[in-house]
């Protein structure tokens, strides 16, 4: 038998976690554009249904969870906690002095919105402790139980959603993760042949199928194809939002282990190994980097001569040095010599870009085991292996197979974009609380 | 006999009949590549200038892509048809007579426009791209004016008015409108070029005024015929500037083929810019901006002049460089 109490027990759980799953609820919708209608404005009642229903996420729920128990992090909050409680006592006193109050509002800031999902959590794995006791409880009649059940799968979700909401706002935000790249892929020159010519076409083919299936704009600044087909050298710039964020994990080298089409190897089906690189830099705003032009030399055939007028020539070749550095940039893409200079300026901010970028790194000695891609750091990052059909990343020793659907650069690709970009900001994570807690012991 | 055939072969060179060529290349196999390495040498032994970049650009021209870095690997790598070869064969040959190449393919590129050049159009140079550049950031009143008049003096191709066009920020109307008043259109490409970019001449957003000053063939527009249309914000203009006494050290291809009224700019190169300047108080609204390329000599002259007349009621407010870092363009405003 089951008294009235606790049947008003569980309609105020009702109550307590409807209130706030719909703000989770709005902030899942958001990023689900391509579902029209699927928004804050339904009813409550429908949103929770609709919240059933919709399929599973493609992100492995275990690995957050994982973190989430670790003993690390846990300690890292549960100081941040102390922290947070710690400021705000400190402020309500009138004896800080102005500077300091100032300071401490300022931590106090950051850490507000932490401590306020922190504590939402906590309600909700209350709430979870509950129902679970609920559920335990043989007594209960079998329609509450039910009830009780989809109850506690929804607060579990709820737990999933805040935490992973957490973890985003712990993570320290990469500077250029919003920016748009410019990513070059070179072949490698090894002992491969050609193989290493038409991967690199095929990788770069890849990207550009990977920006249109993710709607953005690619626009490729140089194409240098061999006379043998495929592609020594190509750079593109893709743009859109967040793109840096997302792409920064392919930089570095490529390998790709197949049997040649042609030739004797083919004949033997002796197999080749071959390497090609990609580099991807974050594409800046003019305000980023700001160039001289006193520091530029700009050579062009008009360059001699009287110019204007006087000169007619077909030969638009645009290149710029960049006098304190000595980097040389070229362009002789377009017809429009104007065009030619812009992009050439645009690659050379680009290389600009890449040495202060790696002048932090270096400054910040981060020990990541991923890194931007840059020629310095190149380390094999992953490898395709076309006889056994398969490609694995050696970072997070993640295989795909079926390799041809992977280089059409859709949902394959972006699945293990996607898994890299958890297990970096998993890492980044660690780090955030181990750099936090070597401060304190200082 | 050998001298004789030396004499033959060189006879053979200068005329250079198809069946030459098609014996001396293995037709079959020719792709793009090669065909471009054969061209540049048969040009570097005439002494064509930009040898190596007319090949590219006539090869990539027959098989429809704009440079020769931009010509589809699947293509690069196919010989190329007969039809190809036949066509570059006939290009080949108008280059060899020092043809420009702009002339040849008939269309060149300024900024991101293709336009039609067909003779004897000016050929859009690539410091007249500045120009534009150039109005656009310090046209102040051009940008903020509400129905802008702009008058470019001696057009072309209509290079810079459309460039402008397209460029300036798009106010209630649909894209690129126009009115497109006619007072001297002659050359048939210029027409062709704005229907090609889109622009039809009915509506009458923006003002844009074609006009041809000092045209001996042709009786030259009053500028009373400006009149009706109001005053005017910003005229441009890329006006003939070459002194007559360096137009015979021109390259053929610009001395024999291109059109002399819009480069021979007078025995000092400023016929037309003085003409421009006299005129242009009369037409510019209170504070209208005049901007011309120049020859780099011309902005210390044009000053002098401005002096000399004070009558004309301009003032200089700049001059800019182009990325030659030559003294090339002036920017002068109604006082």
């Amino acid at each position: 038998m089951k008294s009235t109490r606790d049947i008003g027990l569980l309609k105020s759980c009702f109550g307590h976690f409807y209130s706030w799953i719909v703000a989770p609820q709005r902030i899942q919708t958001r990023h689900i554009t391509k579902c029209p209608g699927y928004g804050s404005h339904f009813p409550i009642g429908h949103t929770f249904l609709q919240g059933l229903g919709c399929p599973p996420r493609r992100c492995c729920y275990n690995d957050s969870h994982a973190t989430w128990c670790n003993e690390k992090l846990q300690n890292y909050l549960n100081a941040l906690r102390k922290e947070h409680e710690d400021l705000s006592q400190r402020r309500s006193l009138s004896s800080v002095k102005e500077d300091d109050q100032r300071t401490l509002g300022k931590r106090h800031n950051e850490l507000s919105p932490i401590i306020a999902l922190l504590k939402e959590i906590q309600a909700a794995e209350q709430d979870a402790r509950e129902l679970e006791s609920m559920c335990a409880d043989k007594n209960e009649k079998e329609e509450l139980l039910q009830l009780a059940m989809e109850e506690k799968q929804m607060v579990n979700q709820n737990i999933e959603m805040l935490r992973r909401k957490l973890l985003q706002i712990l993570l320290p935000n990469d500077k250029y993760d919003m920016s748009d790249v410019v990513l070059e892929v070179t072949s490698g020159r090894t002992t491969g042949g050609d193989i290493c010519q038409q991967f690199t076409q095929e990788v770069f083919e890849m990207y550009q199928n990977y920006a249109y299936y993710k709607a953005w704009s690619f626009e490729i600044l140089t194409y240098a194809p061999c006379d043998f087909g495929g592609l020594h050298h190509a750079a593109a710039r893709i743009s859109g939002e967040g793109i840096y964020k997302l792409l920064k994990y392919e930089g570095g080298t490529h390998r790709v282990q197949r049997i040649p089409e042609v030739g004797l190897s083919s004949r033997m089906q002796r197999i080749h190994t071959g390497t090609m690189t990609v580099i991807v830099l974050p594409q800046t705003t003019e305000i980023d980097i700001q160039i001289n032009p006193k520091d530029l030399r700009i050579d062009t055939f008009r360059a001699k001569g009287a110019g204007g007028q006087h000169v007619n020539t077909t030969d638009s070749a645009v290149r710029i040095v960049h006098l304190p550095s000595g980097i040389v940039v070229e362009c002789q893409q377009e017809r429009s010599q104007l065009l030619n200079k812009d992009k050439a300026m645009m690659m050379l901010k680009a290389k600009l870009q890449q040495q202060i970028v790696e002048e932090e790194l270096s400054q910040r000695h981060r020990a990541r085991k991923l890194q931007v891609g840059s020629r310095t750091q190149s380390d094999r990052i992953r490898t395709y292996n076309f006889t056994q059909d398969r490609v694995t990343d050696h970072r997070i020793s993640y295989e795909v197979r079926n390799i041809k659907e992977f280089l059409k650069g859709e949902e394959p690709f972006d699945d293990l974009i996607q898994r890299l970009q958890d297990f970096a900001d998993m890492e980044t994570l660690l780090e955030v609380t181990e750099n936090y807690f070597s401060k304190t012991d200082q | 006999m050998h001298k004789t055939s030396i004499m033959l072969r060189r006879l053979l060179v200068n005329v250079t009949p198809f069946w030459v060529h098609q014996r001396g290349l293995r037709t079959r196999d020719m792709t793009p590549g090669l065909l471009v390495s054969h061209w540049q040498k048969v040009f570097q032994d005439h002494q064509i200038p930009d040898a190596q970049d007319s090949s590219e650009i006539l090869v990539s021209h027959a098989l429809g892509a704009k440079t020769f870095r931009l010509i589809p690997p699947a293509l690069s790598q196919r010989p190329v048809s007969d039809h190809q070869l036949q066509r570059i064969e006939r290009m080949g040959q108008q280059r060899l007579q020092r043809v420009p190449v702009q002339y040849i393919i008939e269309e060149w590129d300024f900024l991101d426009m293709t336009l039609l050049m067909r003779p004897p159009v000016f050929i859009p140079r690539p410091e007249t791209e500045e120009l534009v550049g150039l109005v656009l950031a310090d046209g102040h009143n051009l940008l903020s004016s509400w129905e802008p008049r702009i008058l470019e003096v001696g057009c072309g191709s209509g290079a810079v008015s459309l460039a402008l066009l397209q460029r300036l920020p798009q106010r209630s109307a649909p894209r690129g409108t126009l009115r497109v008043c006619h007072l001297s259109l002659r050359v048939s490409s210029r027409i062709e070029n704005f229907l090609n970019c889109g622009f039809n001449c009915s509506s009458d957003i923006y003002q844009v005024f074609l006009f041809c000053l000092f045209n001996p063939s042709h009786p030259p527009d009053p500028p009373e015929r400006l009149r009706p249309f109001g005053l005017i914000d910003t005229i441009v203009s890329n006006p003939p500037y070459i002194f007559t006494s360096d137009m015979s050290q021109l390259d053929p291809e610009i001395y024999r083929y291109e059109d002399h009224t819009a480069l021979d700019g007078g025995p000092d190169g400023m016929d037309v810019i003085k003409g421009i300047l006299r005129l242009a108080p009369r037409l510019l609204k209170q504070d209208g901006d005049v901007f011309l390329e120049g020859d780099p000599r011309h902005p210390e002259m044009l000053s002098q002049w401005l002096t000399r007349n004070p009558s004309v009621q301009l003032r200089l407010i700049s001059t800019v460089r182009d990325f030659c870092k030559k003294q090339r363009f002036v920017h002068l405003r109604r006082s």
